[in-house]
């Protein structure tokens, strides 16, 4: 493999993986909240959450561009402190957060519903506040909904295209993803640059199935 | 201790008003009518509508005074029927969650891990998983879960439990234990009569979200409203502890506190070794002559105390230097007139004897 399509496979691992990171947090709390609480507006906060699972993502990039362009008081207000988000790895980075999103909130939601609320009871009758039982109780035992939500986001994050090239753009050296990538060397006529990159995403994509179906197997065994 | 609540439930209200005094209070009561409700309300897992609660002198619960001590703060240990370990943890994990917040809860020094593992018997499980222990030995692991955290107060919910778990394998022997040696108070729900009198020094009586009656357990299980409720065996439990066996013979003798020896069924348990036995308050049989030429192994002689009639069943109490109580039908009372300060015999079979707690 050429300098060109490492550079262009290790960025887009290394991406999908800070965005994985960067949504585990809020999606695992996102999740918990979803799955643990109900107050009046939840179907809205659920609604826009799920969004962007079935937006064109052309049309979220464009949501994120007008958010984060530097015409938006967002985007003016990065930009006034040296964030630009707009054809910049970062705007990457936030298309990739924005679309995997959904996937790891949905995952996690029904690993925490599964997760019987008496034990979280039994949990407080013994003396432990609220972060102990999270942490000791319902996230070890809502685990692997977590890992294979995590596993679907950084995969959907690693496919990611439409929302990418509307708001980072088509960058090569800078913002240009796997996905972005067969499309120019397609649309360029180099074939094998194209093919080299389809090798490597059928090998990602048969390791991301693989481990998400072996943590499926797991959970029948318990 | 002042449980005083009302809780709407689907189709009635749960509506109590008790001052309890009690080492350990039993509630009795037909399935559905609260009980478990009652034992959320007191460790703060269920919302009450108005009420207050208050235990050793601490409220937990006003709505007068707007005091809600959360479930964590009240130190209040829960069993209920369905053990509920965690899963993800080994018996030891279990039963070490509550430790870390012990010490702020309650000061006594008893409940120390070594101390409740062996007041248990759970000393062999402690690195098992949870998924590889038997029913009677989980709920003795939730017991000392909930015992390991210092509570002030132990709720136990043996409803349910009670039915699926053999003889064998019965709480109640721990139980007396954890009375005895930890002096921690007790709210122990059961269907089971005999618990509730060989466990508890005052009992309750719980129907459609309603105390029907309350008092000391003989008082109340002798009533002829609770009679009627009654619906599991009433059973007869006893120390014991053995003084002979036999193999060849198939019996096993042993002497109870009042020195009445029983004959039961072989054990190889090593002589002197102590244990409960329960017999059941259908096994025995009762006859106002002595009987020639039987082969039921245990003849007692005694007379009757108390004496109950309801609709379809009667409670005989018999002093036979043990307090024996037996379930016959009313017909036979008639037919033998049986009645309070009559002599009887008993007639129990060897292998109506049966050894409690394995």
């Amino acid at each position: 493999m050429s300098a060109e399509i490492w550079q262009i496979t290790l960025f887009s691992l290394a991406v999908a993986l800070a965005s994985t990171l960067l949504i585990l947090p809020i999606g695992i709390a996102v999740a918990w909240v979803l799955a643990r609480k109900n107050w009046a507006g939840k179907t809205f906060v659920e609604t826009i959450v799920m969004l962007p699972l079935v937006m064109p993502p052309v049309a979220t990039g464009l949501v994120l561009l007008k958010i984060f362009g530097r015409r938006s008081p967002v985007g003016a207000w990065l930009y006034d402190r040296g964030v630009e988000v707009v054809f910049n790895p970062k705007g990457v980075l936030i298309a990739m957060a924005v679309m995997s999103f959904p996937l790891l909130v949905r995952s996690a939601r029904s690993a925490f519903v599964e997760v019987d609320p008496r034990l979280e009871q039994i949990a407080s009758t013994l003396g432990a506040a609220g972060p102990r039982i999270f942490f000791a109780v319902t996230l070890p035992l809502a685990w692997r909904g977590v890992v294979a939500g995590c596993l679907l986001a950084y995969s959907r994050a690693l496919g990611e295209f439409g929302a990418t090239i509307m708001v980072a753009g088509n960058i090569p050296g800078r913002t240009q993803t796997l996905s972005l990538a067969i499309y120019s060397f397609v649309q360029l006529g180099q074939d094998h640059e194209a093919l080299t990159l389809l090798g490597v995403t059928i090998v990602l994509a048969f390791i991301a199935v693989a481990l998400s179906e072996r943590l499926a197997r797991s959970k029948i065994k318990t | 201790m002042l449980l005083r609540c009302r809780i709407p439930l689907s189709t009635f209200a749960l509506e109590v008003d008790l001052a309890l005094d009690s080492r350990v209070a039993a509630i009795l009561g037909p399935s559905g009518a609260g009980k478990t409700t009652l034992l959320e309300a007191v460790a703060g897992l269920r919302h009450i509508e108005s009420g207050e609660i208050e235990i050793g002198g601490r409220t937990l619960f006003s709505s007068a005074r707007g005091i809600d001590v959360p479930p964590r703060e009240r130190a209040v240990g829960y069993v209920p029927q369905d053990p509920t370990l965690f899963p993800h943890l080994s018996v030891r994990g279990n039963i070490l969650f509550g430790t870390r917040n012990a010490v702020s809860r309650n000061g006594s020094t008893e409940f120390s891990l070594e101390h409740v593992v062996a007041l248990l018997e759970i000393g062999q499980l402690l690195d098992r998983s949870v998924h590889h222990i038997s029913g009677g030995e989980a709920q003795r692991v939730a017991l000392a879960r909930a015992l390991l955290s210092r509570p002030r107060l132990l709720l136990l919910d043996e409803t349910l439990a009670s039915l699926d778990i053999g003889l064998k394998e019965r709480i109640l022997p721990y139980l007396k234990r954890v009375r005895d040696e930890l002096a921690v108070p007790m709210i122990y729900v059961t269907h089971n009569t005999v618990e509730a009198l060989s466990l508890a020094d005052w009992m309750i009586m719980l129907a459609h979200g309603r105390v029907t009656a309350q008092g000391v357990p003989h008082a109340v299980l002798t009533s002829g409203a609770v009679l009627d409720e009654i619906d599991s065996g009433l059973e007869n439990v006893f120390e014991a502890v053995l003084i002979d066996s036999n193999a060849d013979d198939g019996r096993s003798r042993v002497r109870l506190e009042s020195g009445t020896c029983l004959f039961i069924p072989y054990t190889p348990k090593p002589l002197n070794s102590r244990f409960q036995i329960g017999i059941a308050g259908d096994d025995i049989l009762v006859a106002t002559q002595k009987a020639e030429n039987i082969s039921a192994g245990n003849v007692l002689e005694g007379t009757i105390r108390g004496l109950d009639i309801a609709a379809r069943q009667a409670i005989l109490r018999v002093d036979a230097k043990e307090e024996f109580y037996v379930r016959l039908t009313p017909t036979a009372v008639r037919r033998l007139a049986l009645s309070v300060g009559v002599n009887v015999y008993l007639i129990i079979k060897t292998r109506s004897c049966v050894i409690l707690g394995g």
